[in-house]
């Protein structure tokens, strides 16, 4: 009943309230929001491991809360005493629902001792290699641009090699005109030497067959005028000579 | 071209062939053995020829005014210097040469600022056991999955899995 009364209320107490306000932008005006700039730092990263708990239920911070007033086994002493308290009162009923629960319980936390470290290290370990392959890809890609940086320097550092290209270049082309320039020479040289020396080796030969000509010309006229009287007379004078020089001769030895 | 000596400047093979990029070394070889060639030809002719023994030509050659005839135009003869048409063209390569470095040392220069710009965003990365995944996506937009093109899961093509 006080309900219906509420609900009778509530539109004449809404049409009470101010008007709303126009325009969605305006409803700011209303309440601030953002008042602070948007920091721009980065979230601090998550912590590596949750809080400190004990028997796997009860955070540390409990135990701590209690020590001041009672000590170390203060909170045991609560839990006991509670415990108690529901079984003696049967707030807790024991029935079957408690003997499964014990069982099950018993054999969840025999696995988790005996298998949660070795299942815990197997997901670390996926995990690790995603990040490994991650960072892999990243610092492969930031060599690359390394050796690419390298390369460009490098290929900077060439191309200013080319004066010397260009230097050989108009060496070749220099030392070509002086070759052609020196075998022209050469070859004028040669040539005017080749004719005087033609000339003189001419004029050589010509004096010589001349020579020779005259020579045997000259014998042979002289063997022809040697008559046959004048030959006879001369061996006879042959003769008397070889003579005397065999008189002389012998006279010597 | 004026002089006949136009001076020959050293050019320093060892540092040009450092210089040289290994897959034009078979063009640098060759215009080594072009230019040992000319030298060695060079060297090999004298500079001057020998001069003729005019005096023992007079001396012995009978014709009359023959040897001085050829010693009159011999000394008159000019040998023309060969024409240079090569400096030209080696000039205007040069310039040619000088402005395509220009553009590709401009270029190069680009290409290291990008490659620096990458780097950077590389040091500057977050290290990825901090990352979230939205963090990841603005790292690298091409992981980003583009759910308007495929608004079904897997969010890409199913060829790119």
């Amino acid at each position: 009943m006080l309900s219906r009364l509420v609900l009778r209320a509530a539109p004449a107490a809404l049409r009470a309230l101010p008007p709303p306000p126009v325009a969605v932008g305006v409803l700011h005006a209303t309440r601030q929001l953002h008042t602070t700039k948007q920091s721009l730092a980065p979230v601090p990263p998550l912590p590596e491991k949750g809080g400190e708990v004990r028997h796997g239920l009860i955070p540390e911070e409990f135990f701590q809360f209690l020590y001041p007033k009672t000590g170390v086994t203060g909170p045991y002493m609560l839990g006991t005493g509670l415990l108690l308290y529901f079984l003696s009162k049967e707030i807790y009923v024991v029935n079957h629902e408690t003997v499964a629960a014990a069982c099950i319980l018993t054999v969840i936390i025999y696995a988790v001792k005996r298998f949660g470290a070795d299942v815990a290290a197997f997901a670390d370990k996926l995990n690790e290699d995603k990040m490994a392959q991650a960072a892999a890809v990243k610092n492969e890609a930031m060599e690359a641009l390394q050796k690419a940086i390298e390369q460009e320097k490098k290929e900077q550092w060439r191309v200013e090699g080319r004066t010397y290209l260009f230097d050989a270049k108009r060496n070749n082309v220099a030392m070509l005109l002086e070759t052609n320039y020196r075998e022209r020479m050469m070859m004028v040289y040669n040539e005017v030497k080749k004719r005087l020396d033609y000339q003189v080796a001419m004029q050589n030969l010509r004096r010589e067959k001349e020579q020779g000509h005259m020579i045997e010309w000259v014998e042979k006229n002289v063997v022809q005028s040697i008559t046959p009287q004048q030959q006879k007379e001369s061996i006879a004078k042959c003769i008397l000579d070889l003579k005397a020089l065999s008189k002389g001769a012998q006279a010597a030895v | 071209m004026a002089g006949r000596r136009a001076a020959l400047r050293a050019v320093d093979w060892a540092a040009f062939s450092e210089r040289v990029p290994p897959n034009q070394r078979p063009m640098f070889n060759a215009l080594k053995t072009r230019s040992d060639t000319l030298t060695a030809r060079l060297a090999a002719l004298p500079e001057k020829p020998p001069a003729i023994d005019w005096a023992y030509y007079k001396a012995h050659v009978a014709k009359a005014g023959m040897v001085d005839e050829f010693q009159k135009k011999f000394s008159a003869l000019k040998v023309p210097e060969p024409v240079d048409t090569e400096s030209a063209k080696i000039d205007a390569q040069e310039k040619e040469a000088a402005r395509s470095t220009a553009e590709y040392i401009q270029a190069s220069k680009a290409r290291i600022a990008q490659y620096e710009q990458q780097l950077q965003k590389f040091k500057n990365m977050i290290p990825f056991e901090q990352m979230t995944f939205e963090d990841l996506h603005d790292a690298f937009p091409e992981t980003k999955l583009d759910k308007e093109k495929y608004p079904y899961w897997p969010h890409k093509p199913i060829a790119d899995l």
